[in-house]
């Protein structure tokens, strides 16, 4: 009899926690990530902001041990490369002694390319995706700094994604590869315009609604086509195609690109500060 | 001390290391779940009852730093913690391993029940051919921190016990 009465009264303590989580997924649906729940999650990034900064800084000799452990075989194959690279790059530059100040020329243009007059936030990446489904970073600097939600965040090489949510010193951004993330594309030298789509973290990009008879190449240059009110300025480097496939009888073509920005070393990046819509 | 004073201090760190370390700490890109973890453990110790309630504060801690729908976790990970709290509460003699086992398959049941309900609220990439790499390294990760996360929930959720391990 008493087994049974604490039975009933676990299933109750667990209904009861159940109706409050759909309750609260309701809360959150109905206020669209604001409300409430909005300022619950603010203030719990905020408040937490600084243990986690400490934490990390004190914790970051055991993560990189553990990050040159487990990458061991992939750090070896990219020194190899790098090794290769520097070579190639030396002969290069023996044969042509300008060639390092063309390249910081060539580099200096392409930045002003995509970033053109818009201004400009820097911030550092202080988490990596917390998530093992979603593929989110956080910045250290938030809506305090003028960053506001939808600003597209991009690093050097191109663009990273754009900032999903944000506190008053913190902002979460959704990467490009993330499965919810779709950009408004064109293909630098077809012309091609296409929506490249997040795949997750461990598969390329894919863009959708490639005309079967366009002619793309591998190694297509692909940019935002800043179309539509699209929150990210035209111009800005998304990456590369990596394979093109035309299956007979599809209406579109399967396009892969690699991103243009190694989304897996981020530390610091640039929140491109454009009008919200 | 209590559980009241012992828990919230423990459920901190666990959010800091949750938040700040694990994410880097990853096999295959995929993180250890540690707030499941912990609600996992608490059930080990506690029971289907308390452990639920620590599953469910835990996991909204752990939706504070998610995109996804605020309750997603807490509702997975209550709903884990208490079914690893019903079996535990069946099994008389306890060897060492049992945890461990319980915890690996807690953490498929909670993966699981995040990426099912998730796609239920309209994330349906998260049912993917990723899924089962994430299943199983979390589940595996979480498994090898069963040890010492059983002993300190153990030690956090249910003070009464006294020191003396429960783990042969």
């Amino acid at each position: 009899m008493a087994l049974s009465r604490r039975g009933g009264r676990t299933r109750f303590t667990l209904l009861l926690l159940v109706l409050t989580s759909i309750t609260v997924i309701t809360l959150d649906f109905r206020g669209s990530g604001g409300g409430l729940i909005g300022a619950v999650r603010d203030g719990a990034a905020d408040a937490l902001s600084p243990v986690r900064s400490a934490a990390a800084t004190v914790l970051s000799p055991v993560r990189d041990a553990f990050a040159g452990l487990t990458s061991y075989g992939d750090l070896e194959d990219e020194n190899a490369e790098l090794r290769a690279r520097i070579a190639e790059l030396e002969g290069r530059l023996g044969r042509d002694e300008g060639a390092e100040r063309e390249l910081a020329e060539a580099l200096a243009l392409l930045d002003a390319r995509f970033t053109g007059d818009l201004p400009k936030v820097a911030a550092r990446v202080v988490s990596a995706p917390i998530s093992n489904f979603e593929q989110t970073i956080e910045l250290d600097k938030g809506s305090d700094s003028g960053i506001a939600v939808d600003m597209p965040v991009v690093t050097g090489a191109g663009l990273v994604g754009r900032v999903a949510s944000v506190s008053g010193t913190r902002s979460t951004v959704r990467l490009i590869t993330d499965a919810e993330s779709s950009v408004g594309v064109r293909l630098a030298r077809s012309g091609e315009v296409a929506v490249a789509e997040g795949e997750g973290p461990t598969r390329l990009m894919s863009l959708s609604f490639v005309d079967p008879s366009a002619d793309v190449s591998v190694l297509e240059l692909v940019v935002t086509s800043g179309l539509d009110n699209s929150v990210f300025p035209p111009g800005v480097p998304v990456g590369r195609v990596a394979s093109v496939s035309a299956p007979p009888g599809q209406l579109q073509q399967d396009v892969e690109v690699r991103p243009a920005a190694d989304l897996t070393r981020l530390s610091l990046v640039q929140v491109v500060q454009t009008e919200p819509r | 001390m209590t559980a009241a004073t012992r828990l919230p201090p423990v459920l901190l760190i666990a959010v800091v290391l949750h938040t700040a370390v694990f994410p880097q700490l990853r096999f295959f890109g995929v993180a250890p779940d540690l707030l499941l973890l912990v609600g996992i453990a608490t059930a080990i110790t506690a029971g289907a009852d308390r452990g639920a309630a620590v599953a469910f504060g835990a996991g909204l801690l752990a939706d504070c730093f998610l995109e996804t729908p605020f309750g997603l976790s807490a509702l997975a990970y209550s709903l884990a913690a208490y079914a690893v709290g019903a079996v535990q509460s069946t099994i008389l003699h306890a060897d060492w391993w049992i945890p461990v086992l319980t915890v690996f398959m807690g953490s498929v049941l909670g993966v699981l029940l995040f990426a099912g309900a998730g796609a239920v609220l309209g994330h349906e990439e998260f049912i993917s051919l990723r899924l089962p790499t994430v299943v199983l390294v979390v589940a595996v990760a979480n498994a090898l921190l069963a040890v010492p996360a059983v002993r300190i929930m153990r030690w956090a959720a249910v003070p009464g016990l006294g020191p003396r391990p429960v783990l042969r």
